[in-house]
């Protein structure tokens, strides 16, 4: 598990809308070049907000990113 | 010499309708209420016709990536803007109505980094970092559309762990006391935060508090009994949902031994809504 780049890939997924964008419309292509285990990559393939945070994102950003946040 | 002439600390979520969708009606009544008690507030530290109002609140990772996160970051400068988010959810949206920009107190923010770095705390600064909900809600909650003095924005590191300790953040409020003594400024001073939600910062968390401890905690303050919260650590905070009590921690070195009287404490699933108001010689 890597806290920085979960983290990370979160922050750029609410700050950047054009990442978000590219995310939505196909998160496999996004994700492409992103240092993630296994595990990880599949919580965000899977939009799964909560598997996210049990692997060490964090709650504000989870909960805070437009179109993806969980509440 | 100048002198605090306001300490107050308060929750900073202010926004019925984010309440209202996440607690329903009690939500919506819960928060309204603990906003007249700020606005109450405000109006006292309008009254003191301060020259500044210190501000000590949290990042939510908005004005802070994970580049670096500081401990402890005094904002410099003439102006701060207010954080911009396309298309805000939840605790941004707080924002969406707001003005973008406010004056800085620069005299006694330079003073209380300058003075801070030489007294040995290692003070992040900024110049450009945006201030979020945990800034603006509560100050703007106080104004309405009465001015707002310069602020002082200090960021506390709440929520990536190692945060400060309670002991470091309150040693950091005497310190910031003592510049305000020095020099030639009323000030104001607020916290915001809490009070106890989102324990372990966990997801399926989300909707408990600890009421004991908030009631521990408000004893505390109100008897003016600080030394127990000196001791109060980073995985007490962390369990109980009280990250952001750090930021409370720096208010009270810069007013103890001050007793605090609270103006309102209402039980929210999501979280315990808190208004706090200390009482200066």
């Amino acid at each position: 598990m890597s806290r920085y780049a979960v983290n990370s890939l979160l922050y750029r997924l609410k700050k950047d809308p054009d990442f978000r964008a590219k995310f939505i419309s196909d998160a496999g292509t996004a994700l492409a070049d992103a240092d993630l285990t296994d595990a990880e990559r599949a919580a965000f393939l899977a939009r799964d907000m909560r598997k996210i945070n049990e692997l060490g994102g964090y709650l504000h950003l989870v909960m805070s990113i437009p179109g993806l946040a969980a509440h | 010499m100048g002198r605090i002439v306001f300490a107050g600390a308060m929750s900073h979520v202010l926004d019925p309708d984010y309440y209202q969708r996440a607690c329903g009606a009690l939500g919506r009544r819960t928060v309204e209420e603990c906003m007249r008690e700020i606005a109450g507030m405000g109006e006292r530290f309008s009254a003191t016709k301060a020259d500044a109002l210190i501000v000590v609140a949290d990042d939510h990772l908005n004005a802070f990536s994970f580049n670096a996160v500081p401990a402890l970051c005094v904002r410099i400068g003439r102006h701060v803007q207010r954080m911009s988010q396309d298309h805000a959810e939840a605790f941004d949206k707080v924002l969406d109505h707001m003005p973008e920009r406010y004056a800085v107190h620069e005299g006694l923010a330079n003073a209380i980094l300058e003075r801070g770095v030489e007294r040995g705390f290692d003070l992040a600064l900024s110049w450009e970092a945006p201030v979020d909900h945990a800034f603006l809600s509560p100050v703007n909650t106080m104004h309405g559309t009465r001015p707002i003095p310069p602020l002082v924005p200090i960021w506390v590191n709440c929520f990536v762990a190692p945060q400060p300790t309670a002991r470091r953040c309150f040693a950091f409020g005497q310190h910031i006391a003592q510049v305000v003594a020095e020099g030639p400024w009323t000030a104001g001073i607020i916290a915001t935060g809490g009070l106890s939600h989102f324990p372990e910062l966990s997801l399926p968390r989300v909707g408990e508090t600890d009421t004991v401890f908030d009631r521990r905690l408000i004893h505390w303050m109100e008897t003016g009994e600080h030394e127990p919260l000196l001791g109060l650590t980073g995985d007490e905070l962390h369990k109980a949902g009280e990250h952001e009590f750090l930021n409370w921690m720096v208010l009270i070195g810069a007013v103890t031994p001050a007793r605090a009287d609270v103006r309102y404490f209402g039980e929210l699933p999501r979280i315990n809504m808190a208004a706090v108001e200390w009482r200066l010689a």
